[in-house]
């Protein structure tokens, strides 16, 4: 169905190149830096505006 | 004519309605499309040759830093509309944007630099890219404690419109710094006149990561403009109604 | 011709706000050598670098108050009501504190590259290039002081410093250009360039945020 870059999750996750390396690491790190990021921003506004309509009302 | 176009779209009450309004819809679409786009960078798109896997951060790194340029130069535009025509609503967004632009900025700092390891072997290099990227956070960050260290609000609002006015000639210096001066970063894979130099299966994903993350971004915005008007509105009695 | 001389007047009573500035200059070059060893072959390189940082500070500290005085004593407030054109005095304002604090610093710093660099050559290429961008830190820290006017705070000041880094970008390759005898002339007319634009748009913003101050 999907053509992957990757035969089995483990090698999806330490994503092994061909200098050798594993690159998994520092892909996956920075896709929970962005998608945390994402998340914490939207909850701490949300939580924001909720408190502030409380007050208000 | 255009005073009065503008004065009917400016009053804050409707700007809220109209954007309660469209903000599921943005938020689900834009949600789905950036989960469909990172799926199909990560998991999906082949190896590259020279980077081998880590070139994956594009999908990441590419839509943050170019999300916090044109992140301020809303700013600037809603600054300059404040300036002249003296809609609230435009002072209300340009301090509203400043903290999503600090995020999006810091995203893009992180992941670039993370990105530096595999690629330069470094995580930090002075080359002339990064140094205006890292200008741009301490200017969000500059105008955020600025607006906040005044009890006035009006005055507030003129001098925050000035100041990012007064820094939008960063943001040049920034598209500009790969040209001007021989840098380590990469310099655009993708213009306006020439054919991209980035493979067509890499490219799409990035185009629905970059359309999918702007959504997100929106969103934001909206999320943080709202805080902001029922804030500073908080006398008036719409507000009691809305709320 | 009056504000000029009245200007400079002002100035020159108050030692501490021209002498200060030209004095921690000298402090932090003389002090410079001391933290490096003694005939370190990096004394040069790293020369340069202390030369602009220590520009770019003595320009901050020389705009600690500079409309302070006058917001205090009310004398701002005349002259936004008096005068016809405001931006025209702080011009002038900001082009006494040059003569009287930036050009010394140039000079002073044209002379420390003699004594690093031992090259006559060098010190008389960097001195224009002293002149010209201590003006135009200068102008830039007048305007973040403007910005916080009324509070008497280093906030403002603090704000702009993003923005002159760019300025030190370039400085930096002026020495390089300086030194491998490529386009000096090059980045002096562009050093110009952005000085003319400056001298012109920043004393007009600081007028505009001065009476936004005081309404």
């Amino acid at each position: 169905m999907f053509n992957f870059a990757f035969s089995s999750i483990s090698e999806a996750i330490l994503m092994e190149s061909q200098n050798g390396q594993n690159h998994g690491i520092y892909v996956w790190s920075v896709f929970f830096i962005v998608f945390g990021a994402l998340i914490l921003t939207f909850c701490i506004y949300k939580n924001k505006i909720r408190n502030l309509s409380k007050k208000i009302k | 004519m255009i005073k009065k176009f503008i004065h009917q779209f400016a009053s804050p009450k409707t700007y809220l309605k109209q954007v309660d309004k469209a903000y599921s819809f943005i938020f689900f679409t834009s949600l789905s499309i950036y989960l469909i786009a990172i799926f199909w960078g990560l998991l999906l798109t082949p190896e590259d040759f020279v980077q081998g896997h880590s070139y994956r951060i594009i999908y990441l790194h590419v839509p943050a830093s170019f999300i916090s340029q044109s992140l301020y130069l809303g700013m600037a535009f809603a600054s300059a509309i404040f300036l002249i025509w003296k809609v609230k609503l435009s002072a209300y967004l340009v301090r509203s944007i400043a903290p999503i632009g600090a995020m999006t900025t810091f995203i893009a700092l992180v992941s670039g630099s993370i990105w530096g390891i595999p690629t330069w072997g470094t995580w930090w290099a002075w080359d002339a890219r990064i140094i205006s990227t890292l200008i741009l956070f301490i200017m969000y960050l500059g105008l955020i404690s600025l607006h906040d260290s005044f009890t006035n609000n009006e005055k507030a609002d003129k001098f925050l419109a000035i100041l990012v006015l007064v820094g939008s000639v960063n943001i040049p210096i920034i598209k500009m710094s790969v040209e001007w001066w021989s840098t380590l970063h990469q310099s655009a894979s993708i213009t306006i006149t020439q054919k991209p130099a980035i493979d067509p299966s890499m490219l799409y994903p990035l185009f629905a990561s970059a359309i999918g993350f702007t959504g997100l971004v929106i969103c934001l915005v909206i999320l943080s403009s709202k805080l902001h008007i029922l804030d500073r509105e908080r006398n008036k009695s719409w507000v009691k109604d809305y709320v | 011709m009056n504000i000029l001389y009245f200007e400079f007047l002002k100035l020159r009573k108050k030692s501490r706000g021209w002498l200060g500035p030209i004095l921690v200059f000298i402090l932090i070059m003389t002090a410079f050598p001391l933290t490096v060893e003694f005939l370190n072959e990096d004394l040069e390189q790293a020369f340069f670098s202390i030369l602009w940082i220590a520009v770019l500070l003595v320009m901050m500290l020389a705009t600690e108050d500079i409309f302070l005085e006058d917001f205090n004593d009310g004398s701002l407030e005349q002259l936004v009501i008096h005068t016809e054109s405001l931006s025209f005095v702080i011009g002038v304002k900001i082009l006494i504190y040059w003569a009287l604090i930036g050009i010394p610093v140039s000079v002073i710093g044209s002379i420390y590259c003699l004594g690093i660099t031992s090259s006559y050559e060098m010190a008389l290429l960097i001195f224009p290039v002293l002149l010209i961008s201590s003006y135009i830190f200068l102008n830039l820290f007048c305007f973040g002081n403007s910005l916080t006017l009324t509070k008497g705070s280093v906030l403002g000041t603090l704000i702009t410093m993003p923005l002159l880094l760019p300025l030190l970008v370039v400085l930096g390759k002026v020495v390089i250009a300086i030194n491998l005898g490529l386009n000096y002339f090059d980045f002096l007319i562009l050093l110009l360039g952005v000085l003319s634009i400056i001298i012109v748009t920043i004393p007009l913003i600081i007028s505009f945020v001065i009476r936004a101050h005081l309404e």
